[in-house]
Formats: structure tokens, C-alpha cells, sequence
């Protein structure tokens, strides 16, 4: 089956429909070419976002802030909101940046993959990489509102994305501490972004309780998913029930 | 967001319980409008001063945005008309392909930006505009085709046309360069 460039980029960008994609991702599995007109597409995407994001974490120009107060004896809250990103701890492993931006390439996959916890937390398939083992087992069935203790998974967010799946940030509590957010495709968890969590989230507080402890490349993944509001604890429970399916 | 005239009558001076809510969500977007606009522009004072003009616009037409509408899309909308005027009355000529000046303000601006962050935007930089927005929108601020479609004011298939095409000349200038400018 011949895939067109446009449904490729396309797929690259998340826009094609569930049945074009099932076919699409069939194909790559087979088609090394096609797999690889879909990781050209993706290395472009984290090219340009590893090169404009660093813009993300400059310090806002007064006067920009000074035209959006508008009068000069404002109260500060708004401030706080915004300089949250830039007080947030610094991304403690910059090459991240690329893969944070879009999805994991096979290529770089390799550094993180041999940080994992034995038993393998991800796999990757057709390019893709997917939730495995315990992670996956905690993204599918653990609710952040009744989450054990000691669990190796625990789960932060859990909110509907604008193309209609649902993801769901994590932080998997082992020695080299990895933080990611992940979406349900028709049978796997598919990992949006995936970074090394900062030692201690201290600071971060008051701005999105669960997703403080994130680093920023993963607040800034859930920030561009995320349709309206994080789902509250009913809500949860109930895509659990329906499996996670829109 | 409460839709009534009152934005209108006191445009931009205003500091009511509505016209709060939208600059604190004006200083939340302030990074991502930031990001957009140097991708726009390539020149960070460029980017800035449109990110100015497009708070001041907002501002004063807060009663114009819908209360189902994202900000965030409406906002992307302003700063990419506000780009467009700014384009035309400049005359496209004069500043966008002066390489001495604008290499000027990048060095100057850019202390210590990653020599990729100039390649990517001299490649942007060269792009058509209506190319380089697509791209911005969908790749880098990672909008939908459907957003960035209307934010462009096109039908999607216009936009997705413009979003290969961008990519293509992308591909092309940077698979090229390794990083540093040519």
C-alpha cells in the first residue's frame, strides 16, 4: 500500500484518522522507507522545537509585562503564574530538549532505554514508543486519587487531549527518576515525551498541584495537549471503566 | 469571559474582574507568544515588539474574543496579523533579506543562543510567510490543523499544502547545515 506525503506528514503531525493510521502504522512495520519518511518528518518537528524552546525559559521583558498590566499597581498574582516556568528547576539534561519536543526517535532512544529499571518501562514499535510492563499496568488501571504509597508508578494528570485520547503523566519512582506523559491509542499507551524528573520539585508549588513535579518539557507537553481541564477524580474512574477509549 | 460592552468603552485602560482574567492569561501565554513570534521574525527585538503590539491589540478588543474560544489561538491570530501588517508596511524588501542588519541584531540578541537556534531561524527566515506560519503554528506551537487553518483564515487543505511545502524547503536548508550558519 502506497501512503501519499501528505498522509504521512499528516500521521507525523497526529492528524490522520484511527483507521488511516491503524494502516498506516501496519505498513511501517514492514516498510522501512515508510518508517523512515515518518522519522524524517518527527526530526524536523524536534529540530525546530529544540531550537525555538529555549525561548520558552527567557526571562519575560518588563515591558512586555508592563503592557499586559496595563496600570502599575497591579497585584503580582498573575506574575507568579507566568515566572513559574522559569523558576521551575532548570532541565538537568539538555539534549532532552529535541526528544521532549516531539516523540522519541529510535536513534535517541538508546541513553534512555539503558537508564530504565530492568523489566522495561518502554518498548518501541513501528517508531513509536509505548508504555510497557509496570508502567503500562499503572497507566491503564492506577488512579491518581488512590494510588499506593510505594507504587513504582505514580500517576499525576489525567486529562482528555484535543485530538479526543486520553493521556496521563507519570513519574516512575526509581533510582534515575523518569517523568513522561503518555496518550491511549487503541491498544498501548503511547509516550508523548519522556524526561529525566529533577532530583526535588520544590519550588514549583501552587501552580497545577500534580503536574509540579514535572519537568518542564513534560508541563509544556501537557500544556499543548490538553483540552480544557485535567479530569477530576469521578471523571477518571470513569475513562478507567471505558478503557481509556474516547 | 463576560461579553458585554464595557471592553470597548474603556479599551486597554480598564482593569475589571473580566479584563483580569484575560491578563493573567496574557502573562501565562507571554513564553509561547514569545516563541511564536521569533519564529516569525527570526529578530528577538522584532519578536517583541510584535508581542507588545499584539498585547496592546488584545487589550483594547478583549470584547471580541469569545468565551468558548481558546485565548491561546486568538491570541496566535492577533500576533500573526499584527506580523502581516508590519510586513506590509515595511515593504517586504527592506528588512527581512538585509543580511548585514539583521545578522547584526541576531549576534547582538542572541548571547549565547545555540548556533542551531540561528540556523533554524535563517532557514525559517527564508521561507514564504504564509509557509513559515504554517510551520510555527503546527510544528512548533504544535496547534492543530484545524487551529492553525483558521488562525490563518485558510481551508485546511490550504494550510496543510503550505505546512508540506515549508517543510520540504526546511528539510532542504537544514539538511545542509549541521548547525552553523552558512
Amino acid at each position: 500500500m502506497n501512503f501519499s506525503d501528505e498522509t504521512v506528514m499528516a500521521y507525523a503531525d497526529g492528524e490522520l484518522d484511527a483507521a488511516t493510521r491503524a494502516a498506516l502504522e501496519a505498513a511501517m512495520a514492514l516498510d522501512e522507507p515508510l518508517a523512515q519518511r515518518v522519522a524524517r518528518h518527527r526530526a524536523l518537528r524536534g529540530r525546530l522545537r529544540a531550537a525555538l524552546d529555549p525561548v520558552l525559559d527567557e526571562p519575560l521583558p518588563e515591558r512586555l509585562l508592563a503592557s499586559v498590566r496595563g496600570a502599575p499597581a497591579q497585584r503580582p498574582a498573575a506574575e507568579v503564574t507566568a515566572l513559574q516556568r522559569k523558576a521551575a528547576p532548570r532541565w538537568s539534561w539538555p539534549q532532552w530538549g529535541a526528544i521532549a519536543a516531539s516523540l522519541v526517535g529510535g536513534a535517541l532512544l538508546g541513553p534512555l532505554l539503558s537508564r530504565t529499571p530492568a523489566g522495561g518501562a518502554v518498548v518501541t514499535r513501528d517508531g513509536q514508543v509505548l508504555a510497557s510492563g509496570a508502567l503500562a499496568r499503572a497507566l491503564t488501571g492506577q488512579l491518581a486519587s488512590r494510588q499506593p504509597p510505594g507504587a513504582p508508578v505514580q500517576i499525576g494528570v489525567s486529562f482528555r487531549a484535543r485530538n479526543g485520547d486520553y493521556c496521563r503523566t507519570f513519574v516512575l519512582r526509581e533510582k534515575n527518576a523518569l517523568a513522561g506523559l503518555a496518550c491511549r491509542g487503541h491498544e498501548a499507551w503511547r509516550l508523548e515525551v519522556l524526561a529525566q524528573n529533577p532530583a526535588e520539585p520544590a519550588a514549583a508549588a501552587g501552580y497545577r498541584p500534580a503536574a509540579s513535579a514535572l519537568p518542564p518539557g513534560v508541563a509544556r507537553t501537557l500544556d499543548e495537549l490538553i483540552a480544557g481541564e485535567p479530569l477530576d477524580a469521578g471523571a477518571e474512574a470513569a475513562a478507567r471503566e471505558r478503557g481509556w477509549q474516547p | 469571559m463576560e461579553e458585554n460592552g464595557t471592553h470597548e468603552r474603556n479599551a486597554g485602560i480598564d482593569v475589571g474582574a473580566s479584563s483580569q482574567e484575560l491578563r493573567e492569561g496574557l502573562v501565562t501565554l507571554l513564553p509561547r507568544l514569545r516563541r511564536f513570534a521569533r519564529a516569525l521574525t527570526r529578530d528577538v527585538h522584532d519578536a517583541d515588539d510584535l508581542v507588545q503590539i499584539a498585547l496592546e491589540r488584545a487589550l483594547t478588543r478583549a470584547g471580541q474574543l469569545r468565551p468558548d474560544a481558546p485565548l491561546s489561538s486568538w491570541m496566535f491570530g492577533i500576533v500573526r496579523n499584527a506580523w502581516l501588517d508590519e510586513l506590509r508596511a515595511r515593504g517586504r524588501r527592506t528588512r527581512l533579506f538585509a543580511p548585514a542588519e539583521s545578522g547584526e541584531q541576531v549576534g547582538d540578541a542572541s548571547h549565547g543562543a545555540p548556533a542551531d537556534l540561528l540556523a533554524v531561524q535563517e532557514a525559517l527566515s527564508r521561507l514564504p510567510e504564509e509557509q513559515r506560519a504554517a510551520v510555527a503554528l503546527v510544528l512548533i506551537e504544535g496547534l492543530s490543523y484545524k487551529e492553525a487553518a483558521h488562525i490563518m483564515e485558510v481551508p485546511i487543505g490550504t494550510l496543510t499544502s503550505r505546512l508540506a511545502r515549508g517543510r520540504e524547503a526546511l528539510q532542504e536548508m537544514l539538511g545542509e547545515t549541521t548547525g552553523a550558519l552558512p
